[in-house]
């Protein structure tokens, strides 16, 4: 249905595309496998019309296909769900449908009749009487994937839509898109999970470095072929944990350091009997109720001790963005108390926390971590500006160096110190998050929330070993992640968060994994 | 995106506001002749105000004066994404806390005090005026927009009582047909003038200027506090996050316009105007912010554009008096000239 033919495209320096060929054909499920960088987003790009090809053709139907914009595309019958998504959070779906396409008098019942119809042909779950924002991104994306289908589009690109899901909620994503190649449409869908790939894809074809390295039927792929080509060298070459993060991994084995601790509830692990003054952490407590009123956080108690990893398990929006606020400093709490270090730091602001020797790696890096158009070197130091001045005025040169020395030990690539930050890829975004989290000193306690979100595996890898190098150097660390795997590997010991409550804790054993799963939809052990 | 980068800049930065200018004086020549005065005449009598003699080139440069304080207190806090549209009354309270000081105690005072402590005095009430509006952002998420705005009609309407009530500043009252507005301020308290020329008015107020310029450019371009500004104004929440006070930081830059502000008040009072009536400002608070917007950031185009401003207003006058046209097509003409160069601007930004 849609062919590419030798497509090339260049960024100023960067060749994002290097003669991609590629065909889809009506019904099936193609996947687009690599690493953050290898091109994928571009190519989805070039086929939705947001970017033209510097060289090479693109035929729809074997008619030459050359969109000038999304709107050709849209017209074409192609339609895209992007990474960030594009719905007004204030309205429900059906009002957020009527904005787009559809023209004159609103129709709002049989719209709703429509999406009601698409929800039931595809399984597609989502509460209709809700306004945007208060839904989960899960069901977020599925009013984006209606949104889609209700162009009844011939060719779904998905670009890296399972990135942003909580598990359980990956597998019904991928089964949408098997409905939808059933109903004889094509899919693409860009990930950088094997495991995805093998129970979705008809065939997948793997960049890398802007280049389509392999493109095979699934029937007859072999999956280590799959990795050797998305990552460039061979599977049992790979480290644990990025075997872990490609979801390929077999029963991981435990954390050397981990602690024996049985798997066991503690809802009402009492901080007084426990809580020690060397303790790198203690949530003594904690609530938080939001604007609306609706509690967040309820009671959360959390003892991190220092030289120990704890991963909170949870669907993402169980109260976590919520404790990382309180923790960063940018939330007060409602109720609870929070110590670092034996210092008494509730509701105090960001610079007293940092001072505490606190270092936090927020979830949300374009929100809170990083501010896009200044360069690298500003956001490294944005702090700590008063140490590059002399006479009022800012020694630029001394900051730069110190920059590039901070990028050289944290190894964060990009065109220098002086570059825009939003023009580092996200995976070096983060390194210089970490870079200018960890140079906190002495760091006694660092929250690391979602680390590696959206990291290629590279990153990945680099993300975990400076975790593991500031435990091992004494400070405590909270890993919270939606991703179990992640936890399993890089954890000492596992809570598992639900509905803004620590409902269980439980051994960083692969043991455990149905039973903290369990856990993490609700289900008490 | 890359297709439109690849085309050659159209024009130097600087060429297109003169095109702009240019094309805006051209259209009001066409309204003068449309008002049935003399083009001719009005030309003659536009270049007079502006060019003709040492009155008008310093008188011009005077006016220029204010506006720059003005707008480099705009774009300093606009730096911070805030945008202070309070001139005109921090202008008003800088005036009065400058002719009050004057006529109350300052003449006495030994050397340059005389002058310094008017100015100074209404840097602080300038800088007030302009904490208020940060405050009540940082504590209550007033939008400053609203709030400077607001500040302003205030501001105005206490230069009017102030000159209404003899408790305050006006002149003692002696019979039904005493103005009200203030004494003149005392000769000491009035801003020197720098040139021998007995016929220049022009004023110290001019390096008071160029010194303010001067540590708002350093400031945005090469200081920490300008990376600070810059940071709260793209990304609160990160630059909070990463140990700046935001709120402080607000409160603090709104005050430092509020006080270019007021000192350009006082250096209006004390320069040329030294009697305070009702409405002294004279839309140089709002022309100021027109200043600050059109230099798009750059200190050095808040001066050009106050030049610009304040030669175009000192032709206007002269175009007015002399030549007889109605003020309201001076007043277009600078409007036009406005919308032209913002315009430019925009295509600018098209291209780039």
């Amino acid at each position: 249905m849609l062919e590419l033919h030798g497509i090339t495209k260049r960024f100023g320096a960067v060749t994002a595309l290097d003669d991609v060929s590629l065909s889809v054909r009506a019904g099936e499920v193609h996947c687009l496998l690599g690493e953050n960088g290898a091109g994928k987003s571009t190519l989805c790009n070039v086929v939705f019309g947001v970017h033209a090809p510097d060289a090479g053709a693109m035929r729809l139907d074997d008619r030459p296909f050359r969109p000038s914009g999304p709107a050709d595309a849209l017209a074409a019958g192609i339609v895209m769900v992007h990474q960030h998504f594009s719905l007004v959070p204030t309205m429900t779906p059906v009002e957020n449908l009527m904005l787009g396409p559809l023209r004159g008098r609103l129709r709002r019942d049989e719209v709703a009749a429509r999406v009601r119809g698409l929800m039931k042909d595809y399984h597609l779950e989502v509460d209709l009487a809700r306004p945007v924002g208060d839904m989960s991104v899960g069901e977020r994306q599925r009013v984006e994937i209606v949104k889609c289908l209700i162009r009844e589009p011939r060719l779904l690109v998905l670009d890296e839509p399972t990135a942003v899901l909580p598990p359980e909620e990956i597998g019904a994503l991928l089964a949408i898109c098997r409905r939808v190649a059933a109903g004889g449409r094509a899919v693409i869908l860009v990930t950088h999970k094997l495991a995805e790939i093998a129970s979705v894809a008809d065939r997948t074809t793997v960049l890398r470095a802007g280049r389509a390295v392999e493109s095979v039927e699934m029937a007859r792929a072999d999956m280590r072929s799959l990795v050797r080509s998305m990552v460039g060298r061979d599977i049992v070459l790979l480290d644990r944990t990025m075997a872990a993060t490609l979801g390929v991994a077999t029963a991981a084995a435990p954390h050397s350091t981990a602690l024996p601790l049985p798997a066991r509830e503690c809802p009402t692990s009492s901080p007084e009997t426990a809580r020690r003054p060397e303790d790198a952490l203690v949530l003594d407590g904690v609530s938080f109720r939001d604007a609306a009123g609706t509690l967040r956080l309820d009671g959360v108690t959390v003892i991190v001790r220092p030289g120990e990893i704890v991963g909170m398990a949870g669907v993402e929006g169980n109260g976590q963005s919520e404790l990382g606020m309180i923790l960063g400093g940018l939330a007060r709490p409602s109720g609870g108390r929070v110590f670092v270090d034996g210092r008494e730091l509730t509701g105090r602001p960001p610079t007293e926390i940092t001072a505490a020797g606190v270092g936090i790696i927020p979830e949300d890096r374009q929100a809170v971590a990083c501010i896009g158009p200044m360069s690298v070197a500003e956001n490294l130091f944005l702090g700590r500006l008063g140490r590059f001045t002399r006479f009022g005025l800012l020694r630029r040169r001394a900051l730069t160096a110190a920059a590039a020395e901070l990028m050289r030990r944290f190894d964060v690539r990009g065109s220098g110190p002086d570059a825009p930050i939003a023009q580092l890829s996200g995976g070096n975004q983060q390194k210089a998050v970490l870079a200018r989290e960890l140079s906190v000193e002495p760091l006694a306690f660092l929250l690391a929330a979602q680390p590696t979100r959206g990291l290629d595996v590279g990153a990945v890898a680099a993300v975990y070993d400076h975790i593991r190098a500031a435990r091992d150097r004494g400070a405590g660390i909270l890993l919270i992640s939606s991703e179990l795997d992640e936890l399993l590997t890089v954890a000492d010991r596992i809570l598992v968060i639900y509905r803004g409550r620590i409902i269980g804790e439980m051994a960083a054993e692969p043991g455990n994994r149905e039973a903290i799963g369990a856990l993490m939809s609700g289900h008490a052990a | 995106m890359s297709r439109l980068a690849a085309r050659p800049a159209l024009a130097p930065a600087a060429v297109i506001p003169v095109a702009a200018t240019a094309a805006g004086l051209l259209l009001g020549a066409g309204l003068v002749a449309a008002s049935g005065a003399s083009v001719g005449e009005a030309i003659g009598a536009f270049w007079e105000g502006m060019f003709g003699s040492t009155f008008a080139v310093g008188a011009s440069i005077n006016r220029a004066v204010a506006l720059t304080l003005v707008g480099l207190g705009f774009i300093l806090a606009n730096r911070a994404n805030l945008t202070n549209v309070g001139g005109e009354g921090q202008l008003a309270v800088g005036g009065i806390a400058s002719t009050a000081l004057a006529l109350h105690g300052a003449e006495r005072l030994p050397l340059g005090l005389a002058v310094a402590a008017p100015l100074a005095g209404a840097a602080l009430a300038g800088a007030l005026w302009g904490a208020l509006a940060g405050a009540l952002k940082v504590r209550r998420g007033t939008n400053e927009v609203i709030s400077t705005l607001l500040l302003s009609f205030i501001g105005l309407l206490m230069v009017y009582w102030a000159v209404q009530s003899e408790d305050l500043l006006r002149q003692p009252v002696t019979s039904a047909a005493t103005l009200p507005e203030s004494l003149e301020i005392p000769a000491r308290t009035k801003l020197p003038t720098i040139l021998a020329d007995p016929s220049s008015p022009l004023h110290i107020g001019v390096l008071i200027a160029a010194l303010a310029s001067l540590g708002v450019g350093l400031t945005l371009g090469k200081s920490a506090s300008g990376v600070r500004l810059r940071a709260v104004g793209l990304n609160e929440l990160a630059a909070r996050r990463a140990g700046i006070r935001d709120g402080r930081l607000v409160v603090a830059v709104l005050a430092v316009a509020g006080a270019f502000g007021g000192v350009a008040g006082a250096i209006m009072m004390q320069g040329e105007l030294w009697i305070l009536k009702a409405g002294f400002t004279s839309g140089y608070g709002f022309d100021g912010l027109v200043v600050g917007l059109l230099a798009r950031g750059s200190a050095a185009g808040v001066v050009a554009g106050a030049l610009l401003f304040g030669f175009l207003r000192s032709g206007g006058l002269a175009m007015e008096i002399t030549a007889g046209v109605p003020a309201a097509v001076v007043v277009v003409t600078q409007g036009l000239i406005v919308i032209v160069i913002a315009g430019s601007a925009i295509l600018m930004k098209g291209r780039e």
